[in-house]
């Protein structure tokens, strides 16, 4: 298997150094593995998530992200690479101008995909996560769980390598939660794509192996 | 009402621009018309001793256009007007030639005076005149208002185009988080600034085809009924087809400015 992700003595902070958030951590994740990363409130998880799609460049240390240095990685290759991952939110950061459908396929706009192709993609990714029949209705017209629904298509529209979540199931009811964590699954198991969430809580009943870090004090620690 | 006084904060800035694009491509034109009837109307005069010719002067200097003869027998009768006629005789004999030198173009009281020069230093030419104080003062005084004319205008495109990109920060607030998503999901500044170009393209267009309806009265209404001769003389200057091309592409490397402006800057950029 190949690495997607791999930290040498990474340390991220705030400040320009003087608020550091992760220190010193070293790991390495493969390709198609289910990755859990929890710890308390304010330890960092998020950040550690945000280091991964270049919202935050390491302060020390390397990161290499999809065969990128996170720290000497160019505008345009961050750009390059954001359109290779598939994102999800715990706020979804759904566009709220726009109808389910479209927010859908935002990364194929993105990439410059027909209107056929995001189409049919549309169609396939709703029908998926139970949402065919709101393809025409807008963002805000759908409960939380239903947005979040919506936002997990959004990642999965392009097939990309790796999903990036943070407390996707934050704010849903047990339903939708399951949905969320069923979509994960599949996406891990049968697309091999590598899944990074970051919550508070693993799931009683979950499927698939996965690994699990514990960020504790600024540490990334594996439970084993 | 909100949307309307938004999109006349952008359109009045960039109107005013667009009209003190429009006022200099006048300007110009009204120069170079100007320059030309001066150049048409004004002639040296020269005193020689024996007959010049247009090749003769031409090879002194390029800028000389051609050279006419004045009617010598003319001058003889005034002078000698209630004289003998043996007078004219006299002094037909002694009178030297006359003639008026009309020049290439528009020339400065220093080219003129160089030519002066030149003039003078050929053999059997006695006098030259080039009355370059009559010629220049009319001159001077439109060169002067024209360049207060650009600094004005410069002054105002400063001004307007930040009243422009102030708008466009408005918007851009309006549509951060929708362009805030977009960059998340690897969106190129042109694609996450879509929105921005969409509504300023149209006031762009808008506003150029105001100016061009305000140029249009102008020139075919108000010019033809106003007391002021020199824009009467001129009026066929007022607006020409291709104002309209410059004017709105002006707008739009005003819009591209002013939206890449703002893209740049909201741009995130990774903490480290």
């Amino acid at each position: 298997m190949a690495s997607v992700i791999t930290a040498q003595n990474l340390t991220l902070a705030y400040e320009k150094g003087k608020n550091i958030i992760i220190n010193d951590a070293t790991f390495t994740i493969e390709q198609g593995e289910f990755v859990f990363i929890t710890g308390p409130s304010g330890s960092g998880k998020s950040t550690l998530l945000k280091s991964f799609y270049g919202q935050i460049k390491p302060y020390k240390g390397t990161l290499n992200v999809g065969g990128f240095d996170m720290k000497k990685i160019k505008k345009a290759q961050l750009l390059q690479l954001r359109r290779n991952l598939g994102i999800v939110f715990q706020d979804y950061k759904l566009i709220n101008e726009w109808t389910v459908e479209k927010n859908v396929v935002l990364p194929l706009i993105i990439t410059g995909y027909s209107l056929d192709v995001q189409k049919v993609q549309a169609e396939k990714l709703l029908s998926h996560v139970k949402l065919a029949d709101q393809a025409h209705k807008y963002p805000l017209e759908l409960s939380g769980g239903e947005q979040q629904r919506v936002g997990v298509a959004r990642a999965l529209s392009k097939n990309p390598f790796m999903i990036l979540a943070d407390e996707p199931t934050g704010n849903l009811d047990e339903f939708s939660s399951g949905v969320v964590w069923d979509l994960l699954e599949n996406a891990c198991d049968q697309l091999n794509a590598t899944v990074l969430v970051v919550t508070h809580k693993i799931p009683t009943i979950f499927n698939i192996p996965y690994r699990h870090f514990i960020i504790e004090n600024g540490g990334v620690h594996e439970v084993h | 009402m909100k949307f309307i006084k938004e999109h006349l904060m952008f359109m009045l800035p960039l109107m005013a621009m667009l009209i003190g694009i429009e006022f200099i491509l006048i300007f110009n034109r009204v120069t170079t018309s100007y320059e030309k009837k001066l150049k048409n109307e004004y002639a040296i005069l020269v005193v020689s001793k024996r007959q010049l010719t247009t090749p003769m002067l031409r090879a002194i200097n390029e800028k000389i256009d051609s050279v006419e003869p004045m009617d010598r027998e003319s001058i003889a009768k005034e002078v000698t007007a209630g004289m003998q006629d043996s007078a004219m005789v006299a002094i037909m004999k002694d009178l030297p030639y006359f003639f008026r030198v009309h020049l290439t173009s528009y020339l400065s009281l220093d080219e003129l005076k160089e030519i002066k020069q030149q003039l003078s230093s050929v053999d059997g030419i006695l006098n030259v005149e080039i009355f370059g104080e009559n010629y220049h003062a009319k001159h001077t005084m439109f060169k002067l208002v024209k360049m207060i004319l650009n600094v004005f205008i410069v002054m105002l495109f400063v001004v307007s185009l930040l009243l422009v990109i102030k708008q466009m920060e408005v918007w851009q607030l309006a549509h951060k988080e929708r362009m805030a998503i977009m960059e998340i999901f690897g969106a190129p500044m042109m694609l996450r600034s879509g929105i921005l170009f969409k509504i300023a393209f149209i006031d762009a267009i808008i506003a150029t085809l105001l100016n061009v309806f305000i140029f249009i009265y102008i020139k075919n209404s108000w010019a033809s009924r106003t007391d002021i001769t020199f824009i009467k003389e001129n009026q066929d200057l007022l607006l020409n087809f291709s104002d309209f091309l410059i004017l709105f592409v002006t707008a739009l490397v005003i819009v591209a400015v002013s939206v890449f402006t703002v893209a740049i800057r909201s741009s995130e950029v990774p903490e480290g």
